[in-house]
């Protein structure tokens, strides 16, 4: 049980902050087109968070997903540190959609035939919708590593960047094989398999190279956050908690 | 027949000041039988630029509006909240393409009216040069803002202009549910405790001015306007759209305990037209020349957002390709 | 480069986060910048025509596609959508309209089912038929 709850609030977490980056360009966007596209994964990826702590309301009887989202301490969440860093700029934001994109896809399916039913109903409820946003991010990847020398640098230089924080989408928690023996999850490690298998042809076709050192960025899981998440965190909680919790709002 | 698009030179022609008086007789003619011109068609000089004018503003009123409320995205209070506001941002943004794309059929591209934005050459909705301090502030602007516009939009649908008509449709059936969310929010907050109920009496009493001038200054009837509203291009006056706004919504606002902040506001039953004070017009001229609360962020923030957006822009351009004018 | 100083402090903390005034300059957009234009065409259900629905601007034909997705799928029922080039649609003019006049004009009647009045000579024929 505790093995599942884990599981459940890494994936909430994720998709909340990831989706708050995400919705931070909605009316900013580089042009009209993109920005509503963008916005719409934002949306997809909060709408994933909620869906992921109402089954931990419905399942676990934990708080309402409002109090899960909006009323933990930095060091409760347990989102990766690549979903938390800033924005930067548009080569940034479409390099971790690219990279992390691809591991909540290739997460979901392998969620698809889990023993536990409530994430395999959910993991087959949002498929067309992982799927549209890896097909975004590829299609940006592909155009703008192969278009100018200046957006090449910009993928490049993003990749190197994020890289390592990406690595860390998989770090491991400590309930693995409870996870992997009761067949709810195959757990971080063939995750992260199945993703370089996946990535690493497309990267090609975007004629961008792989880091070649690589030193996983650990600590997210256990609630060790970068100095970037805790603003983020004040702002999502200022109005709501301005009244006492379960106000309406 | 026209080939690969709607071509330039044609647009030319039409533009030319000469405007054919039995022309002119067939356009007229064609409007008073409730009929749509469309962008091939011949259209007074006048026309096209008014319309371009009033669709550009609008255009650039979406995009900028888009601001005051993105603020508050990361702040909204709650997942119902949050997740209504991205899409109502969205839709705004969305709007915005639907209008230039009209705008862009009567011969102005896209790349030139944004840089009218920019540049302060061409304005937006004047509302938008305030700031949303609150939380209350985009419930007003939610119910209210959008209720305003709600009724300036329906309106022009029914005008002349086919492309404009058609956006304005699909964009009146987004606004409906702006409206009905922005109200849910504002009922929410006045019904609720008193923080909230206090902080949303707050936020009317700063947004009533803006509200009052969101319909603009009372026409001044003069020829010209005559003329555009025989064109369908103006489809009321700013006055009559003001009444009906407040036909419709003073009673929304006060059903729920909120006071409005103008002692001499009523309706005078006998003419069937609100009475109210002086709203400010210097205020209102002087904000929309420039002088606002927001007018540098909002003009900075889209000044930053185009700059920066330009790389992936001019990475994705194609020398090669043929640009035309759109059919929409 | 010119800064504007702003009026009032900035309120939205996502711009608070960028340095707005250093950046705030002439950038103006080039000819172009905004790519070529797409008509885009909405299946709404397997079975219906695809419709007009507007445009978007992209570069090619799969961001048109994944852009008209959003912009034109995302809120109304949709099975399929497809793209093309504004610049490889033709079109009559509408000065031409009147070539489209005869469609249905009361000449045109003989090939119009009501043009053909069956049960009038069918009743004709029944009443000579008692009388007989």
């Amino acid at each position: 049980m505790e093995a599942i709850k884990n599981l459940l609030f890494r994936m909430a977490d994720d998709e909340l902050i990831y989706g708050h980056r995400m919705s931070e360009w909605t009316g900013m966007g580089p042009i009209m087109e993109e920005d509503i596209a963008f916005s719409s994964m934002a949306q997809d990826k909060i709408g994933h968070a909620l869906a992921n702590y109402s089954i931990l309301e419905k399942e676990f009887q934990t708080a309402n997903p409002d109090k899960l989202a909006f009323f933990r301490k930095e060091n409760e969440l347990m989102n990766c540190q690549l979903v938390e860093l800033s924005n930067h700029e548009y080569d940034f934001s479409l390099v971790r959609h690219f990279l992390f994109d691809h591991a909540d896809f290739i997460r979901y399916e392998m969620l698809s035939t889990s023993s536990f039913a409530p994430l395999a109903q959910l993991s087959k409820k949002i498929k067309g919708e992982l799927k549209y946003h890896v097909l975004h991010a590829d299609t940006w990847l592909t155009r703008l590593g192969n278009a100018t020398e200046e957006s090449h640098a910009r993928m490049q230089s993003a990749l190197n960047e994020l890289w390592n924080y990406a690595l860390g989408i998989f770090e491991p928690s400590d309930f693995e094989a409870e996870l992997i023996a009761e067949k709810i999850f195959d757990g971080e490690k063939v995750l992260q398999q199945k993703w370089m298998e996946k990535i690493s042809p497309i990267i090609e076709k975007a004629n961008l190279k792989i880091p070649s050192s690589s030193a996983p960025v650990y600590g997210g899981r256990k609630g060790y956050h970068t100095d970037q998440l805790q603003p983020l965190l004040t702002e999502m909680a200022e109005v709501i908690s301005s009244e006492a919790e379960g106000t309406e709002w | 027949m026209y080939g690969g698009g709607y071509i330039q030179e044609e647009k030319q022609e039409a533009t030319s000041p000469i405007d054919d008086a039995q022309k002119l007789a067939e356009f007229e003619a064609r409007i008073d039988r409730g009929e749509k011109i469309e962008p091939h068609d011949w259209m007074p000089a006048d026309y096209r630029k008014q319309l371009i004018r009033m669709i550009e503003q609008h255009a650039h009123s979406e995009v900028i509006g888009a601001l005051p409320e993105g603020t508050w995205i990361t702040r909204a209070p709650g997942f119902r909240r949050k997740l209504a506001l991205i899409a109502k941002v969205q839709d705004e943004i969305g709007h915005a393409h639907l209008l230039y794309s009209a705008a862009e059929t009567l011969g102005k591209s896209r790349e030139q009216m944004i840089n009218d934005l920019l540049t302060g050459k061409s304005k937006y909705s004047n509302v938008f040069n305030y700031p949303a301090k609150t939380w209350a502030d985009v419930t007003v602007i939610g119910f209210l803002i959008d209720a305003g516009a709600i009724v300036n939009q329906v309106a022009n649908s029914k005008g002349s202009y086919g492309p404009y008509c058609r956006a304005l449709e699909r964009i009146c059936y987004e606004e409906s549910f702006h409206l009905k969310q922005g109200h849910d929010a504002f009922i929410t907050l006045a019904t609720g405790t008193k923080a909230q109920h206090d902080m949303l009496q707050d936020a009317l009493n700063r947004w009533w001015k803006p509200i009052m001038h969101f319909h603009g200054p009372p026409d001044k009837i003069s020829e010209h306007t005559a003329k555009l509203m025989r064109w369908k291009v103006k489809m009321a006056t700013n006055d009559d759209m003001r009444n009906q706004f407040l036909d419709m919504y003073v009673p929304k606002i006060l059903e729920i305990g909120i006071t409005i902040p103008d002692p001499n506001l009523k309706k005078n039953e006998a003419t069937g037209q609100w009475e109210f004070s002086d709203p400010d017009w210097d205020e209102f001229k002087r904000v929309i020349n420039g002088d606002g609360p927001c007018n540098a962020e909002r003009l900075a923030v889209r000044q930053y957002v185009e700059e920066h957006g330009k790389w992936v822009r001019t990475a994705m351009m194609n020398p090669n390709q043929k640009v035309v004018i759109p059919f929409a | 480069m010119s800064k504007i100083p702003l009026n009032t402090p900035v309120l939205d903390p996502r711009i608070k986060r960028v340095d707005l005034e250093s950046t705030y300059g002439t950038t103006a957009i080039g000819e172009n910048e905004h790519w070529i234009s797409w008509e885009v065409f909405h299946q709404k259900k397997r079975g219906d025509q695809h419709v007009h629905v507007g445009i978007v601007h992209a570069p090619d034909a799969q961001l048109a596609l994944l852009f008209a997705k959003e912009q034109f799928g995302r809120r109304l029922a949709c099975v399929n959508l497809w793209v093309t080039k504004s610049s490889d649609i033709f079109s009559f003019s509408y000065d031409d309209e009147d070539i489209f006049d005869n469609a249905t004009a009361p000449e045109k009647q003989y090939r119009e089912a009501s043009g053909f009045r069956v049960m009038e000579k069918i009743n004709r024929y029944k009443k000579s038929k008692q009388k007989a």
